[in-house]
């Protein structure tokens, strides 16, 4: 239903434009609504590789220009007209993409976009050296139209128009994919990407080979619609500035953004500087820097989430919090704790695990088993190594010795993703949810790693929504949930993936006392159900109330590996780090 | 309900009326006054080349008010000249937009003069020339004129027949006024479209055929960091004359004052460049007049002897202290169009462009360009399009070549 609609919705749009176009007969303005739609697709580009990953690219121009030069360089040395070349430039743009983005992706945040400023100044002078300071589209009078070439600026309108249509349906298309959703839990947290079983470089790279064949494409049409194309109209720091502009001002992150800002910005600094250029020529620059900053500041996000969030805004998510789960169990639990049994199957089992810092020794010497079924406490002070070696299981971090096994097969070296994969799930400390996505699309992220189908994933995200009992609040927006319930959505994500072990790191912080109630008897419903728990925690009282087993770690190291009663009497442990108040407590 | 109707139609009759009576006096004031003929001035007027654009204006106006001052055009009865100027900006596609705004937006232009720098030019004739307008341009690149557009028209020599004709002329002075013929060269060129258009030539056989040898050939991409190694290379090598085309007027600084450090300066070793950027007013406020003596360009054109007049009243209403190609060719275009207006016989764009075709004169404006004759050929160049060299001379520029514009002697210093 609200596919159709955002379906719908670019369809208006574009018979809109195209009934508008159709009106003007104004050269000027013909050109002027071609060049909004021009500007539109660059900042769709731009918005499928930064708008999505966050990974904000400076260098969009690099893709823009290939294009341009490909469609003049064609037609000049070839005859090639540009109803084929642009389809060529849009490929050359796409493997660019690539050829940029496997060895820039190593780098992130600030030093990603200074790499990616790199690529059109580079290109600017190798097709100055190259001695292409100016081509120009040769000007065809027998046959025009076989090479793109109209006296009716509407035509050109029409075809950027068709073109934008496109590229908005396959934007539409991406952001409602697992790509799309991929690309979004990377720009929320790699990391957590990673771990949730996404390949992050691999979509990626898809990604920017897609926003270069967007780029290169848009490229090469605006050659044919400039006629003159030079290093610097094409590579210039204007171009890559242009398609970011539109889409910050726009919003990134969605399909309208680029659309909205190249409709208000491009009319607007063309409006300014034909009415104000000749009259006091530069104050068209001012008046429009002071206009994009004040928009900025009144809508940070861009305008179309602004406007959606005044407009269309959901119903706060805590005016109807659900009751939680089973209460009555909770409260049979958390009186006492019932002995579970645990079978004899070594699930995981690490041998020597070591990691350095530098001179700080992380882990050290750390081994310890986990049986099937079991809910495993890793206990210790801030600093004593836990995260590490949470780090180390799931692939974050490569050991300096020792192996884990996971079902007997040694896991050391491979990917946190492929780890996944083999059934290895985690949560993070820091929660960091999908804000604006849905809790079932951020459950949803972590279903596609076990399911062949978008169909599959679904359901799998809902049955893991359902098992932590958030069922009632699949269709909230995650930035409306309160901890808890943000707590839970993190879980359902590491389960929806399917995990034969989940990892939890520190799962009941920031949680108050009823709350705390409430998750525990959620993972151990999950530990009832055959799901392997392995949890980090530095509050003592939760831990023994919820796990089998506990591992102390003090300085990388482990100091005791034992049943709760046991570690919870042991004098070294109370006294050292848990204080004798949880000693007494577990005694109870 | 009936009142309202009543008032309305009655406010109707006064407002036709008060449009009668108005139509009544403008018309009466066209029939006193000749009409405005629309002249389109497109050039630079914001952004980085706002400089040369608005000097380009300052041309442009003088010469409006001294066609009007001089009775208008007098085949259509006295019609005056009125600039229509738009601004270019500072990119291509701004410099398209505007071109695309004129000719939508100001149907009645008969000409116009564009674009100062040649993609500019490239881009906004490809509009002008599907709109028929006919367009005059400084501009020197070779591409503008050899795309087969009917409606451009090149004032200047392009930038490769510069090339190719200046050489052997400073070959001459350099005999004439040093007693030797130069034997070696060295290049230091930037990297943009005008300057590599005058060195390709130069490289590819020019400098064989004159039995010259490249010494030293640099290029840089404006702009220019440090001069110290390109000036290491030049007095490592001593060549007979140094050809140095830089387009930004920083990198002109920086390097002729390097020279100076190197003690290479007052033309030591004799510079010679290509192009405005060495000559311009604003090279003079930034450095010492000594530095600059001797320094030598190979200019389109240049405001020279017999223009006295022109430049004598650009200082007093402008402040300019002398009249670059910017300045008087501009001046000159609008002269052209006038003479086009007067052989068309109509205000009508078709009629100037085929009027600009057909166009064969000595005299007229024919005395604001180098040549002596201002015929245009097939491909809209100028026929026996000449260049200026200028040289400075006690802190000024001044017109050395050609000798009927020549406004000084050129010396050539010896090494």
């Amino acid at each position: 239903m609200r596919q159709d609609r955002s379906l719908l919705a670019i369809l208006v749009f574009a018979v809109v434009y195209a009934a508008l176009s159709l009106t003007v007969t104004n050269s000027y303005y013909q050109l002027m609504m071609t060049l909004v739609l021009v500007w539109a697709t660059m900042g769709l580009s731009w918005n499928l590789l930064s708008g999505y990953t966050g990974l904000v690219s400076f260098g969009h121009a690099a893709f823009f220009g290939l294009g341009a030069y490909t469609v003049a360089l064609a037609q000049n040395y070839f005859g090639l007209s540009p109803w084929i070349s642009i389809p060529i430039a849009a490929v050359l743009g796409g493997i660019a993409g690539l050829v940029v983005g496997l060895p820039t992706f190593r780098l992130r945040g600030h030093y990603f976009a200074l790499a990616m400023l790199a690529y059109p100044l580079a290109l600017l002078y190798v097709f100055e050296w190259l001695g292409y300071q100016e081509v120009s589209l040769p000007m065809e009078r027998v046959h025009p139209a076989a090479y793109m070439q109209f006296s009716d600026g509407r035509i050109y309108t029409f075809i950027a128009l068709v073109i934008l249509v496109l590229v908005m349906l396959v934007t539409r298309r991406v952001e409602r994919s697992r790509f799309g959703l991929a690309l979004m839990a990377i720009k929320q947290n790699e990391a957590a990407a990673d771990a949730a079983g996404i390949d992050t470089l691999g979509w990626k790279l898809r990604a920017i080979a897609l926003s270069g064949m967007i780029a290169g494409g848009i490229g090469g049409f605006y050659a044919v619609v400039l006629l003159v194309v030079t290093p610097i109209a094409v590579f210039g720091m204007l171009v890559s500035a242009q398609a970011l502009t539109v889409a910050m001002f726009g919003g990134v992150g969605t399909v309208w953004g680029p659309v909205i800002g190249a409709l208000i910005l491009i009319p607007v600094s063309e409006t300014l500087h034909a009415e104000l250029g000749a009259w006091v020529p530069g104050i068209q620059g001012v008046i429009y820097g002071c206009a994009i900053i004040a928009v900025m500041i009144a809508a940070p996000e861009g305008l179309f989430w602004t406007l959606r969030d005044r407009f269309f805004k959901r119903a706060p998510a805590a005016a109807a919090e659900a009751p939680p789960p089973s209460p009555e169990n909770v409260v049979a639990w958390s009186a006492q704790r019932p002995r579970r049994t645990v079978g004899d199957e070594v699930i995981l089992d690490v041998k020597g695990l070591s990691k350095s810092f530098g001179g700080l020794k992380a882990v050290q010497d750390v081994s310890f088993q986990v049986r099937k079924g079991m809910i495993l406490g890793i206990i210790g002070p801030n600093g004593a190594g836990k995260t590490t070696v949470f780090n180390l299981l799931n692939g974050f971090l490569v050991p300096d010795t020792g192996e884990v096994l996971l079902n007997g097969r040694n896991i050391v070296g491979r990917k946190p993703h492929q780890l996944c994969a083999m059934g290895m799930g985690r949560t993070f400390q820091i929660m960091r949810p999908f804000q604006r996505m849905t809790v079932a699309d951020n459950v949803l992220v972590g279903a596609f790693v076990k399911a062949a189908t978008d169909e599959e994933a679904r359901r799998l995200a809902a049955d893991a929504i359902r098992r932590v009992g958030l069922a009632d609040h699949a269709d909230e927006i995650a930035g409306g949930l309160a901890t808890r319930q943000l707590r839970l959505m993190e879980i359902a994500r590491a389960l929806a993936g399917q995990p034969e072990i989940l990892l939890l790191d520190e799962t009941l912080a920031g949680l108050g006392h009823g709350e705390v109630d409430d998750v525990i008897a959620v993972i151990r419903r999950l530990a009832d159900e055959g799901t392997t728990i392995v949890i980090i925690e530095h509050t003592m009282q939760a831990m023994v109330r919820l796990v089998d087993h506990f591992l102390v770690l003090d300085h990388g190291a482990v100091l005791v590996d034992g049943e709760p009663e046991a570690v919870t009497r042991d004098p070294q442990v109370v006294e050292a780090y848990l204080g004798k108040k949880w000693g007494a407590y577990a005694h109870n | 309900m009936n009142t309202k109707t009543c008032g309305a139609s009655r406010r109707a009759v006064l407002a036709a009326g008060l449009a009668l009576a108005a139509s009544a006096i403008t018309g009466e004031a066209a029939a006193q006054q000749p009409a405005e003929v629309k002249v389109g001035l497109l050039v630079p007027l914001s952004g980085i080349y706002s400089r040369p654009g608005q000097v380009m204006r300052m041309g442009a106006e003088m010469a409006v008010e001294h066609i009007n001052a001089a009775g208008g055009i007098k085949a259509l009865g006295g019609a005056k000249l009125k600039l229509v100027q738009i601004d270019a900006g500072d990119s291509t596609e701004k410099a398209k937009n505007a071109a695309q705004r004129m000719v939508a937006q100001e149907g009645d232009l008969v000409a116009a003069s564009a674009a100062y720098l040649s993609s500019f030019t490239l881009a906004v004739t490809e509009v002008t020339e599907r709109a028929h307008l006919p367009v005059l341009t400084l501009s020197y690149s070779d591409l503008i004129t050899e795309r087969g557009f009917k409606y451009v028209f090149q004032t200047s020599a392009t930038a490769a027949a510069q090339a190719e004709t200046a050489l052997p002329e400073i070959m001459k002075l350099a005999e004439a006024t040093s007693g030797e013929r130069p034997k070696t060269v060295a290049i230091i060129t930037d990297n943009t479209a005008a300057s590599v258009a005058s060195v390709k030539p130069m490289k590819e056989r020019l400098l064989k055929q004159y039995g010259l040898e490249l010494v030293v050939d640099e290029t840089w991409t404006p702009p220019l960091a440090d001069a110290t190694p390109l000036v290491q290379r030049v007095r490592a090598t001593r060549p007979d004359m140094l050809f140095f085309l830089p387009t930004v007027i920083s990198d002109a600084k920086l390097l002729l004052e390097k020279m100076n450090e190197f003690g290479l300066a007052q033309a030591r070793i004799p510079v010679i460049s290509f192009g405005i950027a060495v000559a311009e007013p604003d090279l003079l406020k930034n450095m010492s007049p000594e530095l600059l003596q001797g320094v030598m360009t190979v200019v389109g054109n240049w405001g020279s002897k017999g223009h006295e007049a022109l430049i004598e009243e650009l200082r007093n209403k402008y402040d300019e202290p002398w009249m670059t190609q910017n300045a008087i060719s501009t001046y000159g275009d609008m002269w052209i169009i006038k003479e086009a207006l007067e052989l068309a016989g109509k205000a009508d764009k078709e009629a100037v462009a085929e009027a600009l075709r057909s166009m064969d004169l000595t005299s007229g404006p024919t005395k604001y360009f180098p040549g002596g004759r201002m015929k245009f050929d097939d491909k809209g160049r100028r026929v026996d399009a000449s260049f200026t060299i200028v040289q400075w001379q006690d802190g000024l520029p001044v017109t050395v070549y050609p000798p009927d514009l020549a406004m000084a002697k050129a010396f050539w210093s010896k090494k």
